[in-house]
């Protein structure tokens, strides 16, 4: 079980609820950010600069848990491309999780999904 | 969209941009992922001739937005479950609108304006505002993931089955269409 060791924060802008916390696998620190509402261009400079923060901590493993994402259009793809891009570069890794309809359907559609690896849990993001 | 740099922008909605003073109307038909290895050739668009979209069905719901596109996508999703339209098919519906509404909160001047019809054949969201699109192919290219932008258009240019765009310096229409699934025959 991934122990949780803090809540950062709990963020609510407009839509969009981002919460963030830093947790461990097997001896592995990883973020995790949950986002939950609905991320389009109206809240995408929201969003990346919530994102960008924790690209900043240099994490090992950010994983975004989009269970709760109803929606996402080609805006809020763009900063998780963004945040897949800037992580790579710093020897990080990005994954999703449990992506609904809408969301699972932009991502395949742009092939975004072969670029940043989606898992079903965060167990199993998380486990690698 | 700060920081994006697409080479071929999908962005290309630019009011106020009025170089190039031309009008265009491109059609394109069957673009789903199904439809797509039956291409065999560059997508048709014909810049310079300047025909206005038949009108709206006179029954047609209109809507104004500015920045609520969450209400806009639960609007369009209502009345596409409402037409027939399978859920999978609403929801592709609802991406499209939404990603034409986005570019207008991005590069239009004012409110845009939505219209929804249906009859027994097809749903048709149809999506005004002011802002101008330069490219007749906006949105008929797939843009590269590194590209970081550009992937609106392309996307309603995807799970649309037909895409209708008029642009001229007064402003772009943009019509999606969806066709509803036949009743069975007897």
């Amino acid at each position: 079980m991934p122990l949780e060791t803090a809540l950062w924060y709990n963020k609510c802008v407009d839509l969009l609820t981002v919460s963030v916390t830093a947790r461990e696998s097997a001896g592995e620190p990883y973020t995790l950010v949950e986002i939950a509402g609905e991320a389009d261009v109206t809240n995408t400079d929201d969003l990346r600069r919530l994102l960008d923060e924790e690209v900043a901590q240099q994490p090992r493993m950010l994983i975004i848990d989009m269970s709760g994402l109803r929606f996402m259009d080609s805006s809020a793809l763009h900063a998780l491309l963004r945040v897949n891009r800037s992580l790579d570069r710093q020897g990080g890794v990005l994954a999703l999780v449990s992506p609904q309809t809408a969301v699972a359907k932009i991502l395949r559609l742009t092939t975004a999904d072969r670029l940043i690896p989606v898992f079903d849990s965060v167990a199993e993001a998380a486990s690698g | 969209m700060t920081g994006d740099t697409s080479p071929i922008a999908a962005d290309l909605f630019c009011p106020g941009v009025s170089l190039l003073l031309m009008s265009w109307d491109a059609k394109t038909t069957q673009r789903g992922p199904a439809a797509q290895e039956a291409l065999t050739g560059p997508p048709s668009a014909q810049p310079g001739i300047s025909a206005p979209l038949p009108p709206p069905a006179p029954d047609a719901m209109s809507y104004t937005y500015t920045t609520d596109l969450a209400a806009i996508r639960a609007v369009v999703y209502r009345y596409a479950i409402q037409a027939g339209l399978a859920e999978q098919r609403a929801i592709d519906l609802v991406l499209a609108v939404s990603e034409v509404a986005a570019n207008t909160i991005r590069h239009a001047k004012s409110a845009g304006s939505l219209k929804i019809w249906y009859d027994s054949e097809e749903i048709v969201c149809q999506i005004e505002d002011d802002g101008l699109i330069s490219d007749p192919l906006a949105g008929q290219r797939q843009p590269s993931l590194d590209a970081m932008g550009g992937h609106g258009l392309w996307i309603v240019h995807q799970v649309c089955d037909q895409v209708d765009m008029h642009s001229d310096e007064t402003g772009t229409t943009i019509r999606l269409h969806m066709k509803l699934p036949g009743r069975p025959a007897r």
